[in-house]
């Protein structure tokens, strides 16, 4: 920042201070409380927890099923927002409005919800059960969940940046000979990638973190359908802080791993833009 | 022809935003499409570039019907107004995207980009970013990335909307300079009237989606036909001249009834710019011929070349008449002086001088202004107050008078000196309508707009003339109404039910013939429709189909308004525009072009 550019809000000095302050206060001083509680504990008594069968069958579903709600989320979430911002009908705004539904339901009635209509009795599930598929007590159910709350991450964050690709650019590169799936790829999916990318990120932080709405239709069966917020949960319920600690501490470690990975693969390719220009 | 539009018509919720709109392209030509925002030319446009749909007409690129070919089959090139260029690829990328759809080899397309780069003089800035450019710089890789695919036709939207002055200058040379050097047909949409004069080979003014007048830059700012394009075009005082058969005279019209030997005269709109006022310290010193009055000077502005200077004329019986009402009624006139009239005489605010006009345009509208004319003043105000009517004499920006005559209607005998009203004549549809035009027409009243109290401007124009000698005055004043209404024009012709073949195809005939003269002789494209019957029964149940529809009807003879047109009028449904032109036309009678 220049000196002396005057700017909306007083001083950098004050501004930086009140950003160190709040990371310090509200995201690093509890991690790092979780991070020393779980140092204390001896390596093998930690290593027991953490590489227990039981834990590994639930990072596999927790991190495996996030990954694929985000990636159900990318695409449906992307037609959704095509929708939504392309086109005029009749329900649009209702629609619209319908998006914001998981952001503000208690995830538990979310779950409940899910399980009434998807379990081997429920509305759907009773039909799905006929045909073999069955959602409530199975991994597919842990995934319908993480979907569903993650949605609105997916479509929100591209739902602007389509608003913002002008009309204008199709047209232009029709008019150019370009045929419809070629003006999509080309033109319309490179303008919207970096919201993209954000929604994928959002959609699948939120599916990790999400505990509610997944205990009720997973049925948790340990190395089946045990997600690992809930493994920590039951450690707690044992008064086991050091391993629920322990479990904490290896989801943040992932979740931060793969959160910076994405970042810093929107930063390259931001740069790369700015780089084959120079 | 590199492009021949052919009645093209584009409605939007039912209103045309094109309206059968007709246009030749030569080869090589560099049409400019002017007229203000919302006038359809953007639609247009997009029509011919495949990018919006059609409702009727067709599209001819090269002798090639393109109507159902989709945008990237056209083989058009066009540059929008915000550049639309591919913000994730480089200027190298942009250029050759269309080469690259066409998968062209990779040496081939370098080369191009080379060529094309070096045509719009940006070379070496291949590998920046669109966001890394100026403004100006941007248009001109538009331009380029228009042309790779060397298209036929070059097509370009408002340009220069989002660059600043200096810049567009410069651009627009490119643009001409490229042009030229490739020969291609280019047509660009543009609001601004000196770019259009800057650009242009040939200018189309469109407006309410009707492409008015085409010609070239000089032909159109000297010889307008319609209103608009006088005042689009340039500046212009708009004024009403009464025009006898060898003589134009300013000031109003004689309030008294013309004696009988008096020849008649007619009601015009001339145009006179402000170059062509001549502004004089006596009537002695005047040069020109035509001398409008005295007056003081308002008000002067200079801005270099040129010095503006708005003049009150003082009022007296032969000064002007502004074509439209001012709202203190006066006469302001408008005047740009060039450096060596200012330097042989110099004016300042509140001087007294003498105003002549040094030459004057006549348009050919018969539409001059609206004299209402009730049985008594509250008639009267009230029929001024008439959405339609308001809104055509605002669009036409023209005066309404009022005359009260409390004889109107009446069954009282003609009066001995027929008194002739200025323009064209309004009453209300209430009452003995028939008579009351009946009476109109006898006392030498020509055109009658015959108005329904709450009506509005109409979509749709039904034409029809009962008398070829109508036919002329009938098609003149359908073209000038229309001029400014977002309608669509249609002539009716009516045979009788029991038609054979042979008449039936003189019929079509004289459809084809309406079509043509109307385009020829007022530029104005209208669709044909034939009906069987009666003609007033005919155009009656045409009229009950929908809403919003409007009757220019001409006859030869009054007796037909009681006849056969007496239940059409007893019903005030619609506006009825009433033309009425005798058999045999006398010699003196007005020419009806």
């Amino acid at each position: 920042m220049k000196e002396g550019q005057p700017t909306v809000l007083p001083g950098f000095g004050l501004t930086l201070g009140f950003t160190t302050f709040f990371l310090s206060a509200v995201v690093l001083l509890p991690l790092a409380a979780l991070v020393l509680l779980a140092a204390s504990t001896p390596l093998h008594q930690l290593l027991d927890t953490v590489a227990s069968p039981r834990a590994l069958a639930s990072y596999r579903l927790s991190f495996g099923g996030a990954l694929l709600a985000a990636c159900i989320n990318l695409v449906f979430g992307f037609i959704i927002a095509w929708t939504l911002a392309r086109y005029e009908f009749p329900a649009r705004r209702l629609m619209d409005a319908m998006i914001d539904m998981p952001f503000a339901l208690p995830t538990a009635v979310s779950g409940i919800a899910l399980t009434a209509v998807f379990s081997a009795n429920g509305w759907l599930g009773r039909y799905l059960a006929e045909i073999g598929i069955h959602v409530a007590y199975t991994r597919f159910g842990v995934i319908l969940a993480m979907t569903l709350i993650g949605m609105p991450f997916a479509v929100r964050t591209v739902q602007p940046a389509l608003l913002e690709v002008q009309r204008d650019l199709e047209d232009a590169a029709q008019t150019l000979g370009a045929g419809r799936f070629y003006v999509f790829r080309r033109v319309v999916v490179p303008a919207v990638l970096p919201a993209i990318l954000t929604g994928f990120t959002l959609a699948f932080a939120r599916a990790l973190g999400e505990y509610g709405s997944v205990i009720f239709i997973s049925g948790n069966l340990p190395m089946k359908t045990e997600i690992t917020p809930l493994l920590i949960v039951i450690h707690l319920e044992e008064f086991d802080y050091r391993g629920a600690a322990a479990l904490g501490f290896v989801m943040l470690a992932a979740s931060f791993v793969i959160l910076l990975a994405i970042n810093l693969l929107q930063a390259w390719g931001r740069e790369r833009l700015v780089r084959r220009s120079a | 022809m590199s492009i021949t539009l052919d009645q093209l018509t584009k409605r939007y919720q039912g209103v045309p935003v094109v309206n059968d709109v007709s246009l030749e392209i030569g080869d090589g030509e560099f049409f400019v499409l002017l007229g203000p925002s919302g006038s359809g030319k953007s639609t247009l446009l997009r029509a011919i570039a495949g990018l919006s749909g059609l409702d009727h007409g067709r599209i001819a690129l090269h002798g090639r019907d393109v109507t159902h070919v989709s945008a990237r089959r056209r083989g058009v090139g066009l540059v929008f107004q915000n550049y639309a260029l591919f913000r994730h690829m480089t200027v190298a990328e942009n250029i050759e995207f269309a080469l690259r759809v066409r998968r062209m080899r990779a040496a081939e397309r370098r080369q191009r980009r080379q060529e094309l780069l070096r045509l719009v003089a940006l070379e070496g800035l291949d590998e920046r970013l669109p966001g890394q450019l100026s403004g100006g710089q941007q248009q001109r890789v538009a331009v380029a990335r228009a042309l790779a695919h060397k298209p036929e036709v070059l097509l370009l939207d408002e340009p220069f909307g989002a660059l600043d002055a200096k810049i567009r200058e410069g651009l627009r040379r490119t643009i001409r300079e490229v042009q030229r050097e490739l020969g291609i047909t280019t047509i660009l949409v543009t609001h601004d009237q000196e770019e259009a004069f800057a650009m242009a080979d040939r200018i189309g003014v469109m407006n309410f989606g009707r492409l008015l007048e085409t010609g070239s830059p000089q032909n159109l700012y000297t010889h307008p036909a319609t209103r608009f394009v006088a005042t689009f075009l340039g500046a212009a005082n708009l004024l009403l001249a009464r025009q006898g058969i060898d003589d134009t005279r300013w000031g109003a019209w004689p309030t008294a009834p013309h004696g009988a030997g008096m020849p008649r005269e007619r009601e015009v709109v001339a145009v006179v710019r402000p170059e062509e006022i001549e502004v004089a310290r006596s009537r002695e010193a005047l040069l020109s011929a035509s001398y409008l009055g005295h007056g003081i000077v308002e008000e002067v502005v200079f801005n270099g070349a040129l010095e503006r200077a708005r003049i009150r004329l003082d009022e007296a019986p032969d000064a002007p008449i502004l074509a439209h009402a001012s709202g203190d009624g006066g006469v302001l006139l408008e005047a740009t002086r060039a450096q060596f009239e200012q330097r042989a005489f110099a004016i300042t605010p509140g001087q007294s001088v003498t105003v002549g006009v040094r030459r004057a345009h006549i348009l050919p509208t018969p539409l001059s202004s609206f004299t209402i004319c009730a049985p008594n003043s509250s008639a009267a105000e009230r029929l001024a107050g008439n959405p339609f009517l308001l809104d055509l004499s605002t669009r036409m920006k023209t005066r309404i008078r009022r005359y009260v005559e409390p004889m109107l209607g009446g069954s009282m005998p003609i009066r001995a000196t027929p008194a002739s009203l200025p323009g064209t004549t309004v009453i209300a549809a209430a009452g003995d309508v028939t008579s009351e035009a009946k009476w109109l027409l006898e006392h030498g009243v020509e055109e009658i707009l015959i108005l329904p109290e709450h009506a509005s401007a109409p979509q749709r124009v039904l034409i029809h003339w009962t008398e070829d000698s109508a036919r002329k005055a009938t098609l003149a004043m359908s073209a000038s109404v229309l001029r400014h209404l977002a309608a669509e024009a249609i002539y009716v012709d009516v045979l009788p039910e029991e038609t054979l073949a042979p008449e039936r195809s003189s019929g079509i005939r004289a459809l084809l013939d309406a079509r043509s003269e109307a385009r020829a002789s007022h530029g104005l494209e209208i669709r044909t429709e034939m009906r069987f019957g009666v003609a007033a029964q005919a155009l009656e149940q045409r009229l009950d189909e929908s809403p919003g529809q409007m009757l220019i009807v001409g006859i030869a003879d009054t007796s037909q308004l009681a006849g056969e047109f007496g239940s059409l009028l007893a019903k005030p449904r619609w506006p009825v525009l009433l033309v009425h032109r005798e058999r045999e036309a006398p010699a003196h009678s007005r020419s009806a072009a």
